[in-house]
């Protein structure tokens, strides 16, 4: 028996080979799939602690950490970024830039990764920078401004590297600024493209606005979390945040053209291919910057090459990647606001949902069903999961005078007297019917990642770490780490043994099965 | 910065405040000043000081390590000022005047009201409801009143109410301290902890009421009595 075992363990040792985390979603088409299964669930609950790292910077760590050689690169908030020797979690180096005064941010300092090529790591800064770091240093080899922080402009996203490209995205759309996607020269920090999430007057779509001159300008559309690259159809797929102002709708008649939208655009030129609307005239502050994720969904035996989105407005969407037709769309939590969608995916509206000086209840809440923490697609079993806060907001309008720079959301959202629960759920891609449902007694606060071994693992707000049986959503395992979780896990493989790796609070955590 | 608000009790420049106040304030503070993801600013009293210039100097400046921004250099000095008058214009907690007597409240407390048993003031009394030591201070008139005949009302955030059936069947019912995803902690009447892994019960459920009974059946004098001890509890010598 003891020969048996010892047998096994060097045949499981011998199947694992390393493998690195390079990108946010660790595939360019968002999947956070890995295929590494030494942690299965009859022994998930072995896992014990590799080590520890304190960042010791205050603040939401919303990183997806990346893993390349001997080394973790992950950035932190308040413009600091870390380089962890993999075997010990001890720094081997750590950049800090600081804050300039001037910048606001909606909802904290908040970094959520790095993009890499070569020995270049790539991040933005939340002065609305990109920079350049040497991956050996961390020294600053380039540093390009994408716009005015004191206009409100900020920089949280995780970038993506395409071909010779680093494609980033722009946050800002509480305080009346105007969307965009970048692409950079990797090499000179060069602005290589510009596509502008909201139209002037006078081009396509423009006329979704009202026809004035500063409408457009304080349009919202902010492009906050990373996008999807398909390399056979060279476009690079993006969501798009809310209108501004967010809950005064009066002051921006029209379907407010490119906002909750996904863009698709050349991955060359930043010229839109096609764009797909979810929300027009948003007035509940439902970004569409949930991950688009590039999966070949089964249509009746048919293959169709498409884009799927849980959406912060109840709907789960498939969508034509190729064409940006509309393929399928199903609430996966309680919706109030909508009847349903129409054949081209139009929400069919419901009276009496939109925000009023004295409020109205609408469902889901303002920060929607899902909202922007990663997703995961495990192609083994075909299933999608996210998180999904399940609940409403009563929501507020107030008429508001702009001013540069200042917040611009037109009032709020209260949740007063009412308690929304949460879930994790997981779904048919090709259907959106949900497969299971895994309740959480709050709002989630975690990614999560979905693994070859039939885990998914993610956290909470309480500090758990916790892993559910990916083809059933039972609970296997929990840690608690002492402080909410948002990041979502990441996994990677050294000597034959599998990783895991969480940040908690300010600590970032690394877990393992026991050295056989 | 003026040495002193020069909109100080003028509800016209306090309107002008609440204006500013929904859109700016209302994310994070609530859309009545009610609190949220920021404090209560109903209570009149505050946690970066209690005068006008100590209002001012949060709203311009931000507070240091926390989401709160400064506004000063985005609204101006006008601006800052009609919303430190919007603030002061809803702690509402002095307008309603206490008329019952404490002695005769405190009196209630500790004996037929029973409230001891699950509130402790100082050193003395149980640990299953809120602790009322510097109620007085947190809370108003308003609201004092209110909790006693409406203890559902408003509860206290986290004091839930959390019923498990073990496997053995037993049922067991106590004011939360945690309930999680995975665990539950609560406290029953005689101040004993109890903690689950949920995995291990029958059944947990948490309800947002309160275990607190409605005191309907008090006389309207022996109300105003509590209220007014509870609002002489502001955790000074004495009391």
């Amino acid at each position: 028996m003891r020969f048996l075992l010892l047998l096994m363990a060097v045949t499981a040792s011998a199947q694992v080979r390393d493998t690195d985390w390079l990108t946010y979603g660790l595939n360019l088409a968002g999947w956070r799939f890995s295929d590494l299964a030494q942690m299965t669930p009859a022994n998930v609950k072995s896992l014990s602690l590799e080590w520890v790292f304190q960042t010791g910077v205050p603040g939401k760590h919303e990183t997806t950490p990346l893993i390349k050689g001997d080394v973790m690169y992950l950035t932190g908030p308040e413009n600091t970024a870390f380089a962890l020797d993999l075997k010990t979690g001890r720094q081997i180096w750590k950049y800090s830039k600081p804050l300039p005064p001037g910048v606001s941010v909606c909802c904290g300092l908040v970094n959520r990764g790095f993009a890499m090529y070569g020995d270049t790591l790539y991040k933005v800064n939340l002065e609305a920078t990109v920079v350049a770091l040497d991956s050996k240093t961390g020294a600053t080899i380039w540093e390009t401004p994408m716009a005015d922080p004191r206009k409100g402009y900020s920089g949280t996203v995780a970038p993506i590297i395409v071909k010779d490209k680093v494609v980033v995205g722009i946050a800002g759309a509480e305080f009346g600024t105007r969307g965009f996607v970048d692409a950079y020269d990797i090499k000179t920090g060069k602005r290589a493209w510009r596509f502008w999430t909201v139209p002037s007057p006078d081009e396509p779509g423009g006329n979704s606005w009202p026809n004035d001159k500063v409408a457009y300008q304080r349009g919202g559309g902010s492009t906050w979390i990373t996008g999807t690259y398909d390399p056979g159809l060279n476009t690079i797929y993006w969501g798009t945040g809310n209108p501004g102002p967010d809950m005064n709708g009066d002051v921006r008649p029209g379907d407010n053209l490119y906002t909750c939208s996904l863009v698709a655009l050349d991955a060359d030129t930043g010229k839109l291919k096609w764009h797909f609307q979810y929300t027009p005239h948003d007035v509940h502050d439902w970004d569409a910057t949930e991950d688009p994720v590039l999966i070949d969904v089964d249509r009746g035996g048919r293959k169709v090459k498409a884009v799927i989105m849980a959406n912060r407005n109840g709907f789960y969407y498939v969508l034509d990647r190729t064409t940006g037709e509309f393929i399928e769309g199903k609430p996966y939590t309680e919706v109030s606001w909508a009847k349903g969608l129409d054949k081209r995916g139009r929400p069919i509206l419901v009276s009496g949902q939109d925000p009023t000086p004295d409020g109205n209840k609408s469902c889901p809440g303002g920060g929607g069903g899902h909202n922007w923490q990663a997703t995961a697609y495990h192609p083994l079993l075909n299933l999608y999961y996210f998180t999904s806060t399940d609940g409403c907001h009563t929501y507020y309008m107030t008429n508001q005078q702009f001013l540069e720079g200042a917040w611009y959301q037109g009032s709020t959202f209260s949740g007063e007297g009412l308690f929304p629960k949460g879930s994790i759920v997981a779904l048919n891609p090709s259907t959106g019917d949900i497969k299971w449902r895994w309740q959480m007694v709050s709002p989630p606060s975690a990614g999560v990642l979905a693994t070859a071994g039939g885990l998914v693992f993610s956290g909470d707000s309480f500090g758990y770490f916790f892993a559910l049986d990916a083809k059933t959503g039972k609970p296997l395992w929990n840690r608690n780490l002492g402080a909410t979780v948002i990041a979502p896990p990441v996994t990677y493989a050294r000597g034959g043994r599998q990783f895991l790796v969480i940040s908690a609070g300010t600590s970032v955590f690394t877990f393992a099965l026991p050295k056989p | 910065m003026a040495a002193q608000n020069p909109f100080a009790g003028n509800a016209a420049e306090a309107d002008a405040g609440r204006g500013l106040f929904r859109i700016m304030c209302g994310p994070c503070h609530g859309i009545k000043a009610q609190g949220g993801r920021g404090p209560d600013l109903t209570l009149g009293v505050y946690n970066a000081g209690n005068t006008d210039r100590d209002l001012y100097r949060v709203i311009a400046s931000g507070v240091s390590g926390t989401e709160m921004p400064a506004y000063g250099s985005r609204i101006g000095d006008d601006n800052v000022w009609r919303l430190v008058t919007y603030i002061r214009s809803v702690a509402n907690r002095r307008e309603v005047p206490v008329t019952g007597d404490a002695a005769e409240g405190e009196k209630i407390y500790w004996g037929k009201g029973g409230c001891g048993n699950c509130h402790r003031i100082g050193q003395r009394g149980g640990v299953m409801g809120p602790d009322l030591t510097l109620v007085g201070r947190k809370r108003s008139i308003e609201y004092l009143r209110r909790a006693l005949d409406k203890p559902n009302a408003d509860l206290t955030p986290g004091f839930y109410t959390v019923t498990v059936v073990t496997k053995q069947g037993q049922k067991i019912q106590g004011v939360q301290r945690s309930f999680d995803n995975f665990t539950t902690q609560f406290v029953t009447a005689d101040g004993k902890v109890h903690s689950y892994q949920r995995d291990d019960l029958q059944s947990s459920e948490r309800s947002y009421t309160s275990l607190m009974p409605a005191y309907t059946s008090w006389s309207e004098a022996m109300l105003n009595d509590m209220v007014a001890y509870l609002a002489s509890l502001r955790g000074e010598a004495g009391k």
